[in-house]
């Protein structure tokens, strides 16, 4: 524990995720003195490795970390769950898992890492529907760029899969070459159907990238990469340290402090795990702690200044909480066995329902086939259906071969009542309150989901298939965005296009709790490029100052 | 490492007239070398693998920089690019030659013996005039000087080294043109006077001169171990075909004998995967009829060593929280970090892209100096179109960061399952062979 009067640098970030860390990189490389808080601890990958092996219920994605009591994150996407409670008509479809650990919840994503279109920071002006951002395309390309080479995203050849997002470079990494399933999955969508699957950008190396290896094709990127071929934050972690930034693991922030004139973030204060509390000083701040606590902190540091909450003039802070609620259903393909299982866990995507004039009624969505191992399932079928034995084996076989999972990201959309706060009557060891989530579905989400049934039922039928299995309501995509929501006007936004708070001019928040409207693909490749152009903000300025 | 080299078709060269005309050691900086010369000289330091010492890591080519750590300190590699002030650039092919052969610089002061010069006597006229002309003609420039090496007394005094050079003794030179020798002789010029084997397989004495009594019984180097290449059957290579022994040269691995990492990586990734195949024919040949020398440590051929391990099952159902970094036993680390490529059983991958760690003659050699520093700093080879690509475990890694004791547990537990046996290694072993990789800037 670095002794207090250590504890002042040019910018203190909190949270050490990929925005996090990329930012204090970024940063440390320029000179600039960082201090990074991060409420969960230091970790490693060989005690995960080993954590996924013992662990009895695979798929569990949060089931290889036990979390620390005073930096607790949600278990598995239960209801109820005891630390991120929900409410309201679709409160099973926000429970969102994320990690609270250094490197932060890119320990355990799948490493899709898609550029959003330029339509979707347009949703506003183009199809009437939701919010502009108060940036565009344009302005995000370099970060995008950027973002791509410090994860090393692989992808395919712009001129023969446009995938919609213009591109001045080409992706840095080759796309993955296509696993047997998702080729007879392709060959299937491109003959019988008008549709076309693409290939997922991957923060994935095909090739060794950044010193760590070429994807093995374990099939368990979520809950854990066993080899280092997906990015994750921690990466970044190490790079920052490496160039001179500080990391405090175990520093739970609590209270945001500004100056007299309610103008600027003069320091935060941390709880250590025994509950002494720490000030850290800094000219600027940038809270960049997920989605969720991102917003818990602003509330948490309410006081006689600010009595609903850090930069929450608007009172919109908490607000506008979207997903990409989605759709999800596994059947037994009728037709030739397709062997899921072997290579990344999601690499290949229908996109033919991601933008179109449609999107003035309706949300736009990505269907997912995942390529995962199936014996799980199959077994809990086989058995299901009686068989014993022999039989028993030859059938888990047969259907581990043969099923085909399908999940869909719908967008959401910003709605003012999806709200977060905190909880009235839940506290963690330290005191301060859970967080809390009210979700209710947009109409247009649950038309895209609408939508999307539609399309999986002519595809199981396209595929003989049976033994449907629909993940009952909607399926949560861990997603969360907009609780700190973008825009050009302080009354109904938190930060602006540079994701400055409009509230204080030294607070900047880096996390897709910006997000305007939730985009059409997953959010950590905009996560990051946000990130980055707060800190070549930050850098510029400093340099000025 | 930067790339410099292409691969050249000797078979061109051999045919060509042109170094035959010129008479010995005529050539000059300032006439344009012929094209045939120039490729011959650029194919001279490939198989000289002057880059290997000649580059920082993440330097510019022979630019110099690198630091050798000796028994008498750190040797500093020099710049040998052609600028005038910082390189060799107002050298004459004579001053080069010098250099080259004799170990004398231009200012008449004495090279340490860390340059091959030993080695280098042995080339031809011919080809050390290509080889100037190359530098001189085809070598990019670089206007900056690396440190200066300084060594403890009494080689700090250079003079030193003119009695060393008395002991050390050089070869005369070969004669003729080096492209038309026959395959034997051939093979044992590649191998003394240009890809200089011998400056790290064979061991040296108190005066750091090779022993010509242990030529090619192996020595130990940075960390590593450059290992018994006689044909002893139980110490050495004796058991490998030379078919074996190009395909080692030339892509760094055979499956179930060995493959390439640390320095002998960086000599086949930048020397020996360019040479033609009829002088890897060449190479192989000679090396295999080395005398044998036995080995005070190695009594069985490290080879074939060990089996596929059908493991116990080691799940427990216990899972530790985020913050537990406790250290784990051998059995655990090598599941958490090297089981998902090698295998529970040790097998590796089917391609052998990850190798099998049984009949491998690294977890094999009852010295275990290259696993761990295999371990540490992990497999970095591109040979061809393949890259292979291994992260290492020392304190740099983004992979996995082990510590001095996670990774004697490790060694210990991979010799002891696979390979020749628990070796009893401790974190203090790890620790000075840690010490000893290279500083990356």
């Amino acid at each position: 524990m670095p002794s207090d009067q250590d504890l002042s640098a040019d910018v203190v970030i909190v949270g050490s995720g990929v925005a996090g860390s990329s930012i204090a990189n970024e940063l440390a490389r320029a000179g600039i003195s960082v201090i990074v808080l991060e409420a969960g601890p230091r970790v490693d990958r060989q005690h995960f490795v080993e954590n996924f092996r013992n662990l009895e219920n695979k798929p569990s994605y949060q089931g290889p970390f036990p979390a620390v009591p005073w930096a607790r994150h949600p278990p598995d996407q239960v209801t109820p769950n005891d630390y991120l409670h929900t409410t309201g008509p679709d409160a099973e479809a926000y429970q969102q898992v994320y990690l609270r650990m250094m490197g932060g919840t890119t320990w355990h994503w799948a490493g899709c890492a898609w550029r959003y279109l330029p339509s979707d920071f347009e949703l506003k002006t183009r199809y009437g529907q939701g919010r502009d951002w108060a940036l565009k395309y344009d302005d995000l390309e370099p970060f995008y760029y950027q973002a791509e080479v410090m994860m090393g995203v692989c992808g395919p050849d712009p001129a023969r899969e446009d995938l919609g997002s213009p591109r001045r470079q080409p992706y840095p990494m080759e796309a993955l070459p296509i696993s047997y399933a998702a080729q007879q999955f392709r060959k299937l969508i491109s003959e019988k159907t008008p549709y076309r699957v693409v290939h997922e950008p991957q923060a994935r190396n095909t090739r060794p990238y950044d010193n760590r290896p070429t994807c093995e094709g374990h099939n368990n990127c979520m809950p854990i990469c066993p080899i280092g071929a997906m990015y994750n934050g921690s990466y970044s972690v190490y790079h920052a340290e490496a160039a001179g930034a500080k990391f405090v693991p175990n520093a739970v922030v609590y209270r945001i402090e500004r100056d007299s004139a309610n103008k600027r973030v003069t320091a935060v204060h941390y709880y250590d795990p025994d509950k002494g509390s720490h000030r850290v000083t800094g000219k600027y701040f940038v809270i960049a702690a997920h989605c969720i606590e991102t917003a818990k902190l602003m509330l948490v540091s309410a006081d006689e200044q600010s009595p609903a909450g850090i930069a929450n003039s608007s009172g919109h802070v908490g607000r506008n909480m979207m997903d990409h609620t989605g759709v999800q259903v596994s059947f037994i393909s009728g037709d030739k066995a397709l062997w899921p299982g072997r290579g990344p866990l999601e690499t290949n995507v229908i996109d033919n329902f991601r933008d179109g004039d449609w999107r003035n009624e309706r949300g736009a969505y990505l269907v997912h086939m995942v390529d995962d191992n199936q014996v799980d399932l199959a077994t809990q079928l086989a058995i299901s259906k009686g068989y014993v034995g022999r039989e028993l084996e030859e059938q888990i076989r047969y259907l581990a071969s043969h099923t085909v999972r399908l999940f869909s990201h719908n967008e959401g959309l910003a709605d003012p009542e999806n709200r977060l706060t905190l909880s009235a009557t839940h506290k963690d060891m330290l005191g301060i309150p859970h967080p809390e989530v009210y979700y209710k579905l947009p109409e247009y989400t649950v038309k895209s989901c609408e939508h999307t049934r539609g399309l999986f039922r002519d595809l199981i039928g396209l595929m003989h298939g049976t033994d449907e299995q629909w993940t009952p309501g909607y399926f949560p995509q861990d997603h969360p965005a907009g609780s700190t929501i973008m825009g050009t006007d302080p009354k109904d936004s938190v930060v602006d296009g540079f994701c400055r708070t409009h509230d204080h001019e030294n607070l900047f928040i880096a996390s897709s709790s910006v997000f305007s409207s939730v985009g059409t693909g997953n959010i950590t490749l905009t996560v990051a490029a946000l990130a980055l152009r707060v800190a070549d903000t930050l850098k510029k300025e400093l340099a000025h100052a | 490492m930067p790339d410099v080299t292409r691969k050249i078709l000797w078979s061109v060269l051999a045919a060509g007239t042109a170094l035959t005309c010129l008479s010995p050691l005529s050539a000059r900086a300032d006439e344009q070398p012929s094209a045939d010369l120039l490729a011959r000289g650029e194919y001279i330091a490939t198989a000289g693998d002057c880059v290997a010492c000649h580059t920082a890591p993440g330097g510019r080519p022979f630019a110099g920089g690198l630091r050798i750590s000796t028994p008498m300190g750190d040797v500093i590699t020099t710049n040998i690019t052609p600028d005038p002030e910082h390189g060799i650039g107002r050298y004459t092919e004579e001053d080069f030659e010098k250099s080259l052969r004799h170990g004398i610089r231009r200012d008449g002061s004495r090279l340490y013996p860390a340059m091959p010069y030993v080695s280098y006597s042995g080339m031809t006229d011919g080809d050390v005039q290509a080889l100037y002309a190359w530098f001189m003609h085809d070598v990019k420039p670089v206007a900056e000087s690396p440190p200066v090496t300084e060594l403890n007394f009494p080689a700090s005094l250079r003079i030193t080294m003119a009695a060393w050079n008395l002991v050390a003794g050089a070869v005369p030179p070969e004669t003729g043109d080096s492209a038309t020798f026959d395959k034997l002789r051939r093979g044992k010029y590649l191998a003394n006077a240009l890809a200089h084997c011998s400056t790290c397989h064979t061991p040296r004495n108190m005066m750091l001169s090779e022993k010509e009594d242990s030529y090619l019984a192996g020595a130990p180097l940075l960390g590593w171990y450059a290992p018994n290449i006689t044909s002893s059957k139980t110490a050495g290579i004796g058991n490998w075909s030379e078919d074996n022994l190009v395909q080692y040269l030339q892509t760094g691995h055979v499956d179930g004998l060995s493959q390439a990492a640390g320095p002998m990586g960086e000599a086949v990734e930048h020397s020996t995967s360019h040479l033609t195949d009829a002088d890897l024919h060449a190479l192989a040949a000679y090396i295999l009829q080395v005398p044998a020398k036995d080995d005070a440590v190695e009594h069985s051929p490290r080879e074939q060593v060990g089996k596929a391990v059908d493991t116990p099952d080691i799940r427990t159902g216990v899972l530790t929280r985020i913050d537990s970094l406790d250290e784990m036993d051998g059995a655990h680390i090598y599941d958490g970090n090297c089981a998902a490529c090698h295998g529970s059983d040790g097998a590796g991958t089917s391609d052998h892209y990850a190798p099998s760690l049984f009949h491998n003659s690294v977890v094999g050699s009852a010295r275990p100096d290259n696993l761990i520093m295999a371990i540490l700093s992990g497999v970095d080879r591109t040979t061809g179109t393949l890259h292979v690509h291994m992260p290492g475990f020392d304190g740099n890694s983004d992979v996995q960061r082990l510590s001095d004791a996670e990774i004697a547990s490790l060694v210990n537990y991979v010799t002891a399952t696979f390979g020749s046996g628990d070796h009893g290694v401790t974190a203090e072993q790890v620790g000075k062979m840690r010490a000893q990789l290279p500083k990356t800037p």
